[in-house]
């Protein structure tokens, strides 16, 4: 293994970070006068917006498979795929961040976007509990700081330290598990794991360490009770971190805990089916997802706030994502991706409006939503197929989503032993329209506040358009492709 | 195989191109659209004889293109274009007459304000034509015919304006309809049995020996069928009656239907599929070919009877069309598919003249059609005499000189040789005589005797327009070269022999017998019409009018049988019939469907309507009062809850950090319990 070719396997990683780099520098070159800022930061965006395309060419030039060291970066169609969908959603955020951000330091937070996004792909293409554990840091790290960027904002700072709490705290958990984990193993190579796992008898050491690892997970998901985070963080961050946290990182954390789950844990899994639970993590999880579901969709009821709303309802939503896991097997793993990713994209777009929106009217609460459809009805177009997708509605992509897991669920095991779980998920979908109807609601019917003018229509086309046609396409090929690439 | 073959498909692209270009120029682009209709003809004409050429290298020479055109399921439609003597004759006949039609109607039709859409049509229908005559697959032959249907529809209602211009175009469409429904059943037919609809296919078409073997029995059926479809295009008993009214197109229209283009197209269509007519024939003798040579009698014999009572010049010019397509099927039916063709296409010539003829003189007469209003006109409109002149003795089957008498000789040889029956050839006899006593009746009428109240101001025709009529009528003499007897070289060319010279053959004896029947008919003519031709000026009694005492002005046979005449000036009262039968009994069945439809359907849809509102109405009040109650409750419930809920998200961290804690617990011992 010369470090030639280990240069060449990491090459997108690599070319990511280079990027971050020459963004960084480049933030920092003096434009003359202070006017030229302006002109700093879009030159910023550009280079940060080169480099993840040249990185996605990068990915695209990988080898079929290659597995290096043991799994600390492993090569399949699958991680490809989803290095390419990480990109694509650091792609969106640094869009995001040319709409929303004021220009003060563009190229710090550039930088912090790019870092972080590294930190996804590692932990997509890793299979190694160690590498597995810095990827996981180096995103949070990085998350912690876009979080609290917004230095003018009281709230932003909040948010970031109560993320940065929250998550220091559960990574402590997640690291006290790993190291049991490894204590009972001997390795840290997931596969290896597996083996030495069904060797021997459940201890109530190896409870802990599971448990540990999975509230780590929990936190990065969002899954109630481990969410508590996730309104204040949502609501405070700027949006394109707020957007990220919700998208990027949520799908790399769906990745890589269902490899430890499926693949590292297998043996361990236990059953979840109703009245004939058997001890494993499949009844964590689907106790973890019941409870989202339930809060999630619950809580969102309340909410006046529109990235508020979001937040618990990304509570609800992975727990539903969480069904496909519990379900297990290709089937399983295939749908939870899928809806992920779905979820991931559908919710950056609905992110983009509220970027928007908040940027005209200095706000994001429902109110400062009302009459959108007369100021700007592209925008109010694009908010209710994003909305109508996360509830679910056919024909949009978040259906089918929704439709897979659950169809994988009911599947699984005896005598459908998982129903109890589908029909709670079913119950929480019927109150989440409720919700999501009233942010339509708010824009279509409402009459605007007086002091509104037209939202203009540019910046619009950038992202919520590719967005919007996401969230519309049949997802076949998108499901074809997940499943074609899993192992 | 020569590149015109594969390339074949250009003679009707040329002028349906030119159709398409015309039909996007501005209203006001009037010569320009003319010269372009006449260009694609051009193109067409010299295309076709370029197709003629390597016909000529051997006898019997025939070479096809087929290509797939799509493919469904297992199966393949296939479609193509052949190139045979009979294909090549018909193309250089359509194109040529075509082209003389275009050029006569850019003259007639000057002043027509819709002139760039009348080429546009114009066309098209040529187009229509020469793609039906091109066809190797009997459904790019019904497309193609079904085209020239539309284009036909289109000519005749051309001036739209005209409610009985209207009503003929519709006339015309749906009884033609009427026989291509038939056909259509036939082509499902013969693809069911023969699993092919091209006509050549290298021994595996329809038409050789292993398709026609395939469908067995079956032939004589699909063969009626087919001929179904002729029948109504071409203008055969029963479904001939369109053919008259269509002559409220302009003149040129009802030159090419009658010439060229739309009547040719059934007879051309039996000689085309003559093998499954022929299929199984004891001594040329089958079924399906007593049918053919049935109708065609009665078609021929009936039109040219009904042809004495008409005053309307192209009314009689169109009942003469009717009997001599009768006269073709007579001939196709008896076995001489050579003579018939040899005669659609020299009748394509001297029906052309005389339609444009009829045309020039309608055009001198200030649009005057009514023959006893003309008279004398001779002197005023020389050429158009001479030239109509030969186009009625043409058609009258005057030998020797006139193409027109050699191939009716052909057919009456034809007819005479027949196996079955003898019939047919003594009534095609009497047709002869007829038709020469119907086309001198005519000529008197309007050429001969004192001028009436339309020869007033008459004029000779501008070149333009006499120029086709010269180049038809020459075209009609010249023609004749290749017909006669002593050097058979059209019949042998169509029918795959080598052509010998003899001069000895020329004179046969049955061209005494036509000779002497055309005199017959001429001499009776003069006899009877003689001095009818000395109408009093003008005052002609109306068509079916009520002065019947003067004498003087009544039709010389009107006088003699008042009652025959009647009936034939009624046209044998055959749309009367129609009328009172066929259309009537439609008009009931719509009648009682529209009843049925309102007062029986209607009335059960709207009683299952009214059970669904009447449940509606129940399940909304049901909702209302009791769903919906219950769903308020529960949603207050709900929104209470989540309020509930939200409360314990009190933003402190230590709280959360708790929460942390405890559920990591609360997880350890759920696993703990289970375990």
């Amino acid at each position: 293994m010369s470090y030639l070719e280990l240069l060449k396997l990491a090459a997108p990683e690599a070319t990511v970070a280079v990027t971050a780099l020459a963004v960084l520098a480049v933030g920092l070159i003096r434009w003359g006068e202070t006017p030229s800022n302006r002109r700093s930061s879009a030159f910023c965006s550009a280079v940060a917006g080169l480099g993840l395309a040249a990185a996605v060419g990068a990915v695209v030039m990988l080898p079929q498979s290659a597995t290096l060291f043991g799994g600390m970066l492993v090569i399949t169609p699958l991680t490809s795929l989803f290095k390419i969908i990480c990109l694509a959603l650091a792609f969106f955020t640094v869009v995001l961040a040319r709409t929303d951000l004021s220009s003060r330091n563009r190229g710090e937070y550039l930088a912090l976007v790019l870092l972080a996004t590294i930190g996804l792909m590692l932990l997509v293409g890793s299979e190694e509990l160690l590498m597995i554990f810095i990827g996981l840091e180096l995103t949070g790290l990085s998350l912690y700081v876009m979080t609290a960027f917004d230095k003018t904002d009281i709230r932003s700072a909040e948010a970031g330290l109560k993320y940065f709490l929250f998550g220091s705290t559960a990574s402590a958990f997640t690291l006290f598990g790993l190291s049991l984990i490894y204590g009972m193993s001997g390795t840290t190579g997931l596969a290896v794991i597996a083996q030495k796992l069904s060797a021997q008898p459940i201890s109530p050491l190896l409870f802990a360490g599971i448990v540990m690892t999975l509230v780590g997970f929990a936190f990065k998901i969002a899954a109630a009770p481990f969410h508590l985070w996730a309104p204040d963080a949502y609501q405070g961050a700027p949006v394109p971190s707020a957007a990220f946290i919700a998208s990027g990182s949520k799908v790399a954390s769906f990745v890589v805990l269902g490899k430890i789950v499926l693949v590292g844990f297998g043996p361990d899994k236990g059953s979840a089916a109703w009245h004939a639970m058997i001890s494993g993590w499949a009844p964590v999880l689907a106790v973890l997802a019941a409870l989202s579901i339930l809060i999630g969709n619950l809580v969102a009821l309340a909410q006046s706030n529109v990235r508020r709303l979001l937040a618990y309802s990304a509570v609800a939503h992975a727990g539903y994502t969480l069904l496909g896991l519990v379900a297990g097997g290709r089937d399983g793993f295939s749908a939870t991706l899928f809806y992920t990713t779905v979820y991931a994209f559908t919710l950056v777009g609905a992110f983009g409006v509220v970027a928007l929106v908040r940027r005209e009217t200095g706000g994001d609460d429902l109110i400062n939503f009302a009459g959108l459809r007369a100021r700007s009805p592209l925008l109010a177009g694009c908010m209710s197929i994003f909305m109508l997708s996360l509830a679910g509605l056919p024909p949009l992509a978040g259906f089918f989503g929704k439709f897979y897991l659950f169809i994988a669920a009911l599947r699984a095991g005896e005598n459908h032993g998982l129903l109890w779980l589908v029909a709670l998920a079913l119950l929480g979908s019927l109150v989440s329209l409720y919700y999501y109807l009233i942010v339509l609601k708010v824009i279509f019917v409402d009459e605007p506040a007086q002091h509104e003018t037209s939202l203009p229509r540019r910046n619009v086309g950038e992202g919520g358009d590719f967005l919007q046609r996401v969230s519309l396409s049949v997802p076949g090929p998108l499901v074809a492709h997940i499943i074609a690439s899993l192992p | 195989m020569s590149w015109i073959v594969t390339s074949l498909w250009l003679i009707p692209a040329a002028p349906l191109a030119a159709s398409l270009i015309i039909l996007s120029l501005a209203n006001s682009r009037r010569s320009a659209a003319a010269a372009l209709a006449i260009i694609g003809q051009i193109a067409a004409l010299t295309l076709s004889i370029l197709a003629f050429l390597p016909t000529l290298q051997a006898p019997g020479y025939r070479s096809v293109h087929n290509f797939t055109w799509f493919t469904f399921g297992e199966q393949a439609l296939r479609i193509g274009w052949v190139l045979d003597s009979l294909a090549a004759a018909m193309l250089v006949m359509i194109a040529l007459v075509g082209l003389c039609i275009f050029v006569f109607s850019a003259g007639y039709m000057a002043d027509d304000k819709n002139l760039t859409r009348f080429f546009a049509y114009l066309s098209f229908f040529s187009g229509a034509m020469l793609g039906v005559v091109i066809a190797n697959s009997l459904l790019l032959l019904f497309v193609f015919w079904e085209l020239v249907g539309l284009a036909s529809y289109l000519l005749i209602g051309f001036w739209i304006h005209k409610p009985s211009a209207a009503a003929a175009a519709k006339k015309a469409f749906i009884t033609t309809r009427i026989g291509d429904l038939g056909f259509f059943v036939g082509i499902l037919w013969l693809y069911g049995g023969s699993g092919t609809l091209l006509f050549y296919d290298g021994g595996k078409g329809c038409l050789e020996t292993a398709g026609l073997l395939g469908l067995g029995a079956s032939a004589t059926f699909v063969a009626l069928l087919i001929f179904c479809g002729a029948v109504g295009k071409s203008g055969q008993f029963p479904l001939h009656i369109w053919l008259p009214d269509a002559m409220e197109g302009p003149t040129p229209v009802s030159a090419l239907v009658h010439a060229a283009t739309m009547v040719a197209a059934g007879v051309f269509l039996v000689a085309r599929v003559y093998p499954l007519f022929s299929f199984g024939a004891i001594d040329g003798v089958t079924p399906s070919l007593v049918v053919v040579v049935s109708i065609g009698t009665i078609t021929a014999l009936m039109a040219s009877l009904i042809a004495l009572g008409q005053f309307d010049i192209k009314r009689i010019l169109a009942y003469s069309t009717v009997s001599q397509l009768g006269l073709m099927m007579v001939s196709l039916g008896v076995g001489g598919v050579a003579a018939g063709m040899m005669h659609l296409i020299a009748h394509g010539f001297f029906k052309a003249l005389l339609f444009l003829g009829a045309g020039s003189v309608i055009h001198g007469c200030h649009h005057e059609q009514d023959i006893r209003k003309m008279g004398g006109l001779r002197s005023l409109m020389p050429i158009s005499f001479l030239t109509y002149a030969i186009g009625m003795m043409t058609l009258s089957g005057v030998p020797f000189f006139f193409s027109g008498g050699w191939t009716k000789e052909e057919i009456l040889h034809a007819t005479a040789h027949w196996h079955a029956s003898h019939i047919p050839h003594y009534l095609m006899l009497a047709g002869v005589v007829l038709t020469a006593l119907y086309m001198t009746r005519q000529m008197i009428y309007i050429f001969f005797g004192n001028r009436r109240a339309a020869s007033e101001n008459v004029h000779e025709s501008p070149p333009i327009m006499t120029l086709p009529l010269i180049v038809l009528a020459i075209c009609s003499i010249a023609f004749s070269v290749v017909l006669t007897p002593a050097w058979r070289w059209l019949h042998s060319y169509l029918t795959g022999e080598p052509a010998h010279f003899d001069i000895a053959l020329l004179v046969q004896p049955m061209l005494f017998v036509s000779l002497a029947l055309v005199a017959v008919g001429i001499g009776l003519g003069f006899v009877m019409y003689g001095k009818a031709g000395q109408l009093a000026t003008g005052r002609v009694r109306p068509t079916g009018g009520q002065n019947r005492h003067r004498t003087a002005e009544m039709d010389p046979l009107e006088r003699a049988q008042p009652a025959l005449f009647h009936f034939l000036e009624n046209k044998m009262w055959l749309d009367e019939i129609y009328d009172r039968t066929v259309v009537a009994w439609s008009r009931m069945a719509a009648h009682v469907s529209d009843w049925m439809d309102r007062h029986f359907w209607d009335g059960l849809v709207r009683g299952f309507a009214g059970l669904g509102q009447l449940f509606g109405i129940f399940s909304a009040n049901f909702d209302e009062r009791w769903i919906n109650v219950r769903v308020d409750e529960t949603m207050t419930g709900t929104r209470r809850l989540g309020r509930v809920m939200s409360a314990w998200h009190s933003g402190q961290i230590q709280t959360y950090l708790g929460m942390l804690a405890v559920g990591m617990l609360a997880l350890l011992i759920l696993y703990a319990w289970l375990a």
